[in-house]
């Protein structure tokens, strides 16, 4: 008899000879009614509806679950927003960069990242980025300033009015209200203005009044004036002065009478308020009324 | 079957049908084992639940044997089996010739047998009636306890023999 017999009897995979054997044995009658009997069994009741209505309630149930898990789906959607304003504004801070100002009589040195030098005159601002100054070397520049540029790649100021570009050299740029002055000290400057492109060797300048370019005389000193605690000028229109007075001396001016057209060439002190009004004055045959922090400049033959 | 492939078991008309086709053997199966019917409906809901929360991954072919063994991990090891009671189909039309003593005997018989299944081994008992009663073939039953049709066959064999063994007094 082979393995498992019982299960292939039950199976019906006996052979001929082999059931004939089985049914000769004692046993056979017993195993023959557990086969007809248990044939009858049957299992508890089971209500597949049922069931299945069962499965997709709970289905439901654990799809709202999910449902639920959406404060986190928020919380993940701030704090996404968040992040993402805190790069972007720590590149936005970064592309700032530096800032230095000057206030009326106030003038201040910087040296840039390269060891460049800058030194500011009153009333004046520049901005920078110390981030990339290696590949970029820019300045912003509203005013006045005097640059001594170390040598290296090329160095650009930016005003409203013209682009200045250097290699390395030392130059002064100006940059007022309809007024724009470079000069060349040292090196080669070449200056964007306009959409043009003009080269200043050293000892020129390049001077604009109200965007019109404007003859001008070489300056004679190695550095501009003002660093030395002056301020030259050679044919620029009075107003142009007097603002500069303003500037150095941190004194109001006022006019009456005077024309403020007239071309003025010569120098002021930026140190002693009564001489540069008499420097400023004289040569102008204007008057002049000080007070305190005031000024009041009007013409001679008025009374 | 393999058209079958191209559906998915997460539409509805498809589980449905493999809800219809599997529920209630998995129903018995659980209750076989261990004799307890809030057993055997939890089991057929969680493997369900499982199903459709996997039915993206699992194919329709695969559900089958997918619903089975999550049944059978279900309790692995966890439950106690308590008696299992099974009633036995009315054969009225056969019983008119029958003498009273006859069904006398036959109701002693069914007794006895009661009470050997009760003393099988769970597995035994599992395979003989998933065998008698849904009628499921040795390879099934392989399939539903994931293990091979020769242990099947060699669980079928002793569970008879020990019946008999229990019903003859021997």
């Amino acid at each position: 008899m082979q393995d498992n017999y019982l299960a292939k009897w039950l199976n019906n995979e006996l052979t001929e000879a082999e059931l004939a054997e089985f049914k000769k044995s004692e046993a056979y009658a017993t195993y023959h009614r557990i086969r007809e009997v248990s044939e009858r069994l049957e299992a508890p009741h089971f209500d597949r509806e049922q069931a299945l209505m069962a499965v997709k309630n709970k289905r439901t149930l654990q799809e709202t679950k999910v449902v639920q898990l959406n404060p986190f789906k928020k919380f993940l959607k701030v704090a996404a927003a968040i992040s993402v304003l805190i790069t972007a504004s720590y590149f936005y801070l970064n592309t700032l960069g530096e800032k230095v100002t000057t206030q009326y009589a106030e003038h201040k040195e910087v040296v840039l990242p390269d060891n460049s030098e800058v030194i500011l005159n009153a009333d004046s601002q520049i901005s920078y980025n110390s981030k990339n100054w290696e590949s970029q070397r820019n300045v912003e520049l509203d005013g006045e300033a005097f640059f001594k540029v170390a040598k290296g790649k090329r160095f650009t100021v930016t005003t409203d009015a013209g682009t200045v570009s250097v290699l390395g050299t030392q130059f002064n740029v100006e940059h007022r209200k309809d007024f724009f002055e470079v000069t060349c000290f040292e090196g080669l400057v070449s200056v964007l203005f306009k959409g043009q492109e003009k080269r200043l060797p050293a000892g020129t300048s390049l001077v604009a009044i109200k965007g019109a370019l404007v003859d001008t005389h070489s300056p004679n000193t190695e550095v501009p004036s003002w660093v030395n605690s002056e301020s030259s000028f050679k044919s620029i229109p009075l107003r142009y002065v007097l603002d500069e007075f303003e500037r150095q001396h941190n004194i109001k001016v006022v006019t009456e009478n005077v024309d403020l057209d007239q071309l003025y060439t010569g120098t002021f002190s930026n140190m002693d308020a009564e001489l540069a009004l008499q420097s400023i004055s004289v040569p102008s045959r204007i008057k002049f009324k000080f007070e305190g922090n005031k000024v009041l400049f009007y013409a001679e033959n008025t009374p | 079957m393999e058209t079958k492939n191209h559906d998915n078991v997460c539409e509805e008309s498809v589980f449905g049908t493999i809800f219809n086709d599997t529920s209630k053997t998995v129903f018995n199966y659980i209750y076989y084992k261990f004799g307890n019917e809030e057993k055997a409906h939890d089991a057929v809901q969680e493997a369900f639940v499982k199903l459709w929360e996997n039915c993206a991954k699992v194919s329709p072919a695969k559900a089958k044997s997918f619903v089975y063994t999550v049944a059978n991990n279900l309790y692995l090891n966890v439950i106690k089996a308590e008696k299992v009671r099974l009633k036995y189909a009315d054969k009225t039309l056969k019983t008119t010739n029958e003498s009273p003593e006859y069904l006398m005997e036959e109701a002693e018989f069914k007794q006895k047998l009661d009470r050997a299944l009760n003393r099988l081994p769970e597995n035994q008992r599992t395979t003989f009636l998933l065998n008698r009663i849904d009628g499921k073939k040795y390879a099934e039953i392989a399939e539903l306890e994931g293990v091979s049709v020769k242990a099947i066959e060699k669980r079928m064999h002793l569970a008879l023999k020990s019946l008999r063994e229990k019903i003859d007094g021997i």
